[in-house]
Formats: C-alpha cells, structure tokens, sequence
C-alpha cells in the first residue's frame, strides 16, 4: 500500500514539476500603469529616468546587466575579451541577429552606433564610453574597441542604454541636418533590436510595443522571446488612481506604490506586491563651504555634519517616511551598487555622541541650519520634518525652506543653499558613476557642496584605471571610508522599487538600474 | 446688438493677447531655473547645461529671444517642445478637444444641475426642501476638487463598477461615458456657485412687480416662470458662468490628473515644473484665447437676454 502511495506521489511530484515547465504562457497583452510619459525615446540624448527605464525593451545592447544589477551576460555580442594590455577590447556579433524591421545587425551598425554615443557633443552619458579612441571593425562579426587608456568600467558601459545598438541607414535617412533633428524624427518610429518593437504613441496617454519576431533570446519553452505579444503603458499620474485600476483589474501592473499603501496591496489576494532591489539612495546633500552668502557656515566642519549624522534615528526615519520599507545607509552607494562598503549601519543614532561633538565643535544650544525641499514632495516634507524633531534634542534648530525643482535645482547649481534633500539612483552597473558625482570634485563640486578630498580624487582617477578587480575594490573602500567619514551628506535611507502587479503576470522585473524588463514577462491563463 | 459691437469686441482681443504673450515670455524666463537643468536635476554638468542652452538659443537676451518667437509665431509656428521634442502645436492639437470636452461636459452637466435646483429653492423658500438642496450644494462647494474625484472613482468605478476608472474613450459615445465622472467632478462646485447665485435672483425677481403683474394677468405659472422670472433672473448669473469657465479650466488641471486625462491641464502643470517655456507660451495664449472667446460669448448671451448690455 505504501509503494502504491510512494509511486503515485512520485506520479503527482512529476506532473507537477511537467505543468511547471510548461507554465509560461504565450501572447496576450500586459497593461503596465506608469506614473510618468516617457520624453524622448532615443538611447544617447534622452536624459531622463522615464525613458532610460523603458528604452532597454526596444534597443538592446551589446551586453545585458544581470537582474541583480552587478555583473553583465552577453547580449546582442557573444563574448568580449580584453586585451592583456587593456587597450583595447574585443567583442564577436551573435550570428543571425536582426533589427525589428527585419534587417540583419552588421558590425558597421555597431560601430556607428557606439561612435555616435561616445560622440562629446551628443547628449549627457556620453562620459561611459569617453576611454574609447577609436572603433575597428573585422570580418562580418568582430568589434575592436580601441582604448585610450585602461578602463575597468567599460564593460559595464556597454550594457547600459546609451550603448544600445540602432540600425544606422534608417537613421540617416531620417530627415533632419542634425544628430539631434535626426533623432527627434527617428524617436517618432524607432527601430531597434530588443525584444519589444515600438508601435504606437500618443503622448502623455499611452506607449504601446509589440514583440519583435526577430528576437535572438529563447524563452522557458526553446521558442524565442519575448513571451508577450504586445505591452502597453497607460500614463496615470495620480497615486490612487493607479491603484484603482490595478485593484479594479483595468490594468495588470502599477509603477511607484506609495510606501503608505504597499501593506494594504500585500494583503490583496489578487496582488502580488513587489519590492525590487534598487540602487536609489535618499540622503541630505550639505554645503560645506565655510562661508555662504558671507555668512560664516557651520557644517564647513566635518566634526558638526558627524553630529549631526548621529543625531539622525535613521530607523525611525525610514518608518515614518517609507514604512519600514527602507532600511538605513551604509555608505553613499547602495548596497546594491557592485564594491558598494557593505559593513553595516553607519552613525548608528547615538545623542550623545553627536551632543559631545557639537560641543567639541563649539556649536551653541539653538543654533541654526537650513535645508532645501521639493515642494508638494510627501516624502521631503516628511524627512526634513522628522529630522527636524530629531535635531531639536541636540540643541540645533531646521528651517525648511520648500521650493519647486527647476528653483531648487538653479539654486543648488549656484551653490546657493545649505542643505537639500536628493535622491540618486545608477545608470551603469558600476560604483564609477556615483562617485563622480558624490565625491570626485571635478566633476560637479561633489554634488556642490564643495567638499574635496585631493587624495579620493586622485584615488578615483586611479580607480579609472585599474583593471586588477581586487586592487580597484580596495581603493573604493577606501574612498568610502574617507567620504563617510567627512560626512559631506547626510546618510539617510535606501529603498526598493514598490511595483504592484496582477497575481498571474509572471518573470517581470525591474532591476536595480531601475530598468523595467518585460522579454520573460508573461501573464498566466 | 450689432454685427459692429461683435466687431469690436474682438478687435479688444489682440492687444490683450500681444499683451499677455509678452508678460508670459518674460515671466517664465524670469523665473529662477531654467529647462535643461531642470531635466537633467542631479546629472547636470555646467558643461552640458551651457552646451544644451546654447543649442535652444536661451543664452541670447530675452528681447532677441522674442523677436525670434514672435517672427516664428507670425508664421503660424509656436516652437519645439524642450522637454518631448515634439511640435508645440501638435501637443495642443492632441490634446486641446480633450480639455474642451471635459470643461463643456462640465459646464452643461452645472447648467443642468443648478438650473432645476435653484427654481424648486426659490419656489419652495426656506422649506425643508430649499434647505436640502441647499446644504448638499453647500458641500459640493466646500469639498476638494481632487477629493471628489477619489470618493467618486472609489465608489462609482472601482466599487459599483458603473464606469471605468478614468482614461479616455475612443468614441463620442465612449468619450461621454469615461468623461462622466470627471466632467460631474468638475461640475458640482461651479453648479453650487451658479445655484446659490440664481436662487437669490430667482427670489429677487418673484418680488418684482411685474411677475405680480404678470401673474394678476392670468398668465400660467410655466409661462410667468419662464418667459418673466428665469430670463430676468439668468442675466446675472450668465455673467457668473461665464467668469467662472477660466476657473473651470483651472480645475481641470486636477481633475485631469486625478482621472488620467491627456488634456492641457497636465501639460500645462509638467511643462511650467520643467521650465519648457514654448509648452507654457503655447498653452497661455490658447487659453487666453479661449477664456477671451468665453468672455465674448457670456457679452453676447447677456445681450440677447438684456437688450441693454450691447448699448452700454
């Protein structure tokens, strides 16, 4: 009796795993609720996160970030190999590959395509690919990269969009006497290689793609991807809207869930709540110059911005602001960011510590600071009021100043401010980008606070250059060290993507990058 | 009322539009920010926003500036968007008769809510009736805009199921079903404003002597309603409609968000936020344009009840 009972278990476990196989369904239509439109579909001039995170479904790239953001796997290339000198870098086609209009992908599409976003005049990422002096093409499959100098991100480089490949006749063809003029009128019908073609586009209504019939990548079941026929993007702005149509099964997935309503959509039967890993880091940027508008600036000491880092309950900040759902900083990068210092909490919330401090520092009970927020951003008011609570203890006073971004942001560029509230997340799967901006002061005055440390930017250049995994590791722990040390933000919180989708859509994701990709997503009969 | 008054009256309407195409050119370029680094936020390098700013021409003088808008707005042409790339005017186009639908919608459903509502109150003086109807518009008054529209979509659509949770139609019919909720959204607070008003007129004209007269005539309730006391009482409250449309226009931007409407409202709020000054040019002048055209009508409606106004 137990034999039968075994063998029809082992039947059951069997069928079970063969329905499993089989489960992915082809065709049909996900409807995807986006907060924003896109702006502009083109890969190397648009320079926005509602188009950078759409744009990998109609232009694939050479090589593609893996779901966890940290490594690449090969994409429309094969493999690629550096050379021993690291001068250069060399990549081999997949064979067969095609455009979505059908035509096959050459290595003169590539070429062009890289040259094009490397171009110094076109659009904001060309940075990624700047170690790049020239391109070579061999026979019908080989791309040589030849390099200025040694560059250890470059691999990374190539599997972010601005590195996508687009068909270059067609391009040319548009109408158009510029690269830009071009590219507007291409933006209108692209065509590209990823797993998804553009269809159609009303703006600010409504993005539509359907599949690309000349996809290289196989699915689940040995046929090609992507499994969906067609996606489409309605644009619903309004937080509880989105949720609505979610709930009322209008649409099957919903971007940006407010923190506030993600454990009421966890409870929903129909609804499975996703917190994807993300690499978006919530954090106070301080002007550290000693004087601001002539007037003498405490947090020009490195002993006051500590104290006022400890003085920060960061768990608590992340209940009150993202429920719970955010968990505090442990560097300046994410702990999703590839050599992120992933050692635990960092000015862990001690009042004492930062009341000795301040003391030490000779800062006088009520004194006072400022910080900049976005107006009619929830999440701002509610940071800079919580902190501003949590700073009264130790004795220093927060005026909140609110203005709108494009105020906000002439303001920061003009190094006009004392403290803002900012968010950052990756472009490329490499902590080079962050950095940069963070702490290499060249670039942009270390997110002009004017903070600088001539040894981290000389140890970022370096880092630029080392191609020795370990030894490049080791200097960015200890950028970080000393960044965190000076402290010239405040560490608050980071915090995944919150995406509410339909219980039977299947094999999304969103990537810590914050790419949605929808080749393996599929919605169960 | 003249052919010459029409006349006239439009002709009023170009200087005021040159007028307001100036001030908004320069108030948006006086506003602190400016486009590109207001896209590019936190990635924006002084390099590429003086590069990018030069390519838009927004490194010229402002008076070099708008001679070159205007000598391009002659030609019929209001410029590229910053931000979408894309024709100003084929962004109006899109989505203006969104806009015009939801607002007429809105205005017709006021109408036909206020007009009933206010003659059974003033008819029916300080009863248990008049004093219903008037708390309920009372609250339609004093609720948000966007707070309506919640309670309306999480009842109607997403509970009962009665319409869809905002988007926009295909079709007139569809258009008329998925407006429904956002057009009455927008409608209850102007159809209070407009009851209110007509009811105290409507109560005004029933104490004139003349309705008495009219009625001591022999003239049938209907006919003393309609041809004496509703024409007599409208007057004033046409000039109040017609005043009150631009605010219509300005709840719409609300409501369009709420209810995921492409129209000008959302347009109009991303493109101020952005700094996309030829999206903010456009749309001012066409709504100028339209509250004007609004305006001329209320004058002439006004005319045709009160042969007076057109004297004046």
């Amino acid at each position: 009796m137990t034999r039968w009972l075994r063998a029809l278990l082992a039947c059951g476990l069997l069928f079970g795993l063969a329905s499993t196989a089989e489960a992915v369904t082809r065709g049909g239509t996900l409807i995807y609720a986006r907060y924003a439109d896109s702006l502009f579909l083109d890969p190397v001039l648009n320079d926005a996160n509602v188009d950078i995170w759409i744009l990998t479904n109609i232009y694939d790239t050479l090589l593609q970030p893996t779901a966890d953001g940290k490594d690449v796997v090969p994409g429309l290339a094969t493999e690629y190999k550096m050379a021993d000198d690291a001068k250069s870098l060399t990549l081999k086609l997949r064979p067969g590959i095609k455009f979505s209009d059908g035509s096959p992908i050459t290595v003169n599409d590539v070429k062009w395509s890289l040259d094009r976003a490397r171009n110094p005049k076109n659009g904001i990422w060309n940075f990624t690919l700047a170690s790049i002096d020239s391109i070579e093409t061999q026979g019908e499959d080989t791309v040589v990269l030849k390099l200025k100098n040694p560059d250890p991100t470059l691999v990374a480089a190539l599997a972010t969009f601005n590195s996508a490949i687009l068909p270059q006749k067609p391009f040319e063809a548009t109408p158009g006497a510029t690269d830009e003029e071009k590219a507007k009128a291409f933006a209108e019908h692209p065509i590209g290689s990823g797993a998804f073609t553009f269809d159609s586009w009303q703006r600010g209504t409504e993005l539509v793609i359907k599949r690309n019939p000349h996809y290289w990548q196989m699915g689940e079941d040995g046929k090609p991807l992507p499994y969906l026929d067609e996606v489409r993007f309605p644009v619903i702005p309004d937080d509880a809207t989105r949720i609505l149509k979610l709930q009322a099964g209008e649409v099957d997935g919903a971007e940006l869930i407010p923190y506030a309503r993600v454990a009421e959509l966890k409870s929903d039967p129909n609804i499975s709540m996703e917190l994807y890993p993300s690499t978006k880091v919530q954090f106070i940027t301080v002007n550290v110059r000693p004087t601001l508008n002539g007037k003498p600036n405490v947090l020009a000491d490195p002993k006051v911005r500590q104290a006022l880092n400890y003085a920060i309950d960061k768990n608590a900040l992340a209940q009150v602001v993202t429920f719970g759902i955010g968990t505090p900083l442990v560097s300046f990068m994410s702990s999703a960011t590839p050599l992120v210092d992933n050692h635990g909490p960092i000015y862990s919330y001690d009042v004492e510590k930062a009341k000795a401090l301040l003391k030490e520092a000779g800062i006088a009970e009520g004194t006072e600071v400022s910080s900049i927020g976005l107006a009619g951003s929830a999440d701002e008011t509610a940071i800079l009021s919580t902190i501003q609570q949590m700073w009264s203890a130790v004795g220093v006073k927060l005026t909140i100043e609110q203005l709108d971004n494009a105020t906000r942001t002439a303001r920061y560029r003009a190094g006009d401010f004392q403290m803002r509230v900012s968010l950052w997340t990756d472009d490329i799967a490499d902590p080079s980008e962050i950095t940069s901006y963070f702490a290499y002061f060249p670039n942009i005055e270390s997110l002009h606070s004017g903070w600088q440390d001539k040894s981290v930017d000389d140890l970022f250049l370096k880092s630029q250059q080392e191609m020795d995994k370990a030894k490049r590791a080791e200097m960015y722990m200890t950028i970080q060290q000393k960044y965190v040390e000076s402290a010239p933000i405040m560490f608050l919180y980071e915090s995944p993507y919150p995406v509410a989708l339909r219980k039977p859509v299947k094999g999304f994701v969103q990537i810590p990058l914050g790419n949605n990709i929808f080749s393996a997503a599929y919605v169960e009969k | 009322m003249s052919l010459n008054y029409v006349v006239v009256r439009l002709a009023q309407i170009v200087p005021t539009f040159f007028l307001i195409m100036v001030v908004i050119f320069v108030l948006v370029r006086l506003l602190p920010g400016d486009p590109t680094s207001a896209v590019l936020g936190i990635h924006a390098t002084d390099e590429a926003v003086e590069r990018i700013n030069a390519e838009l021409g927004l490194d010229r003088s402002i008076p070099v500036q708008f001679g070159l808008f205007f000598e391009h707005f002659l030609r019929g042409d209001l410029g590229d968007s910053i931000i979408l790339k894309v024709p100003v005017m084929r962004l109006i186009l899109e989505r203006l008769p969104v806009t015009l639908f939801l607002t007429g919608f809105a205005a017709l459903l006021a109408v036909i809510l206020a007009v009933p509502m206010a003659l059974v109150s003033a008819i029916r003086r300080d009863s248990l009736l008049d004093n219903t109807i008037r708390a309920g518009f009372q609250v339609g008054l004093s609720m948000p805009v966007f707070y309506i529209g919640i309670v309306l979509l999480t009842f109607l659509a997403a509970k009962l199921r009665w319409f869809p949770v905002g988007g926009f139609g295909q079709t007139f019919t569809d258009d008329i079903y998925h407006l429904f909720l956002p057009a009455l959204t927008l409608a209850l607070s102007l159809s209070a404003v407009l009851m209110r008003n007509l009811r105290s007129s409507l109560i005004d004209v029933l104490d004139a002597e003349y309705v008495d007269f009219a009625r001591a005539k022999g003239l049938r309730n209907r006919l003393v309603l309609g041809r004496h006391v509703l024409r007599n009482a409208l007057i004033s409250t046409v000039a109040l409609f017609g005043l009150n449309i631009g605010t219509l226009f300005g709840g719409a931007v609300i409501t369009e968000s709420v209810f995921a409407i492409p129209g000008i409202g959302r347009l109009l709020i991303d493109s101020i936020y952005g700094r996309d000054y030829p999206v903010i040019q456009g749309l001012t002048l066409v709504l100028a344009v339209l509250v004007s055209l609004v305006f001329l009508v209320t004058d002439l409606v006004q005319a045709a009840l009160d042969p007076r106004v057109s004297h004046r």
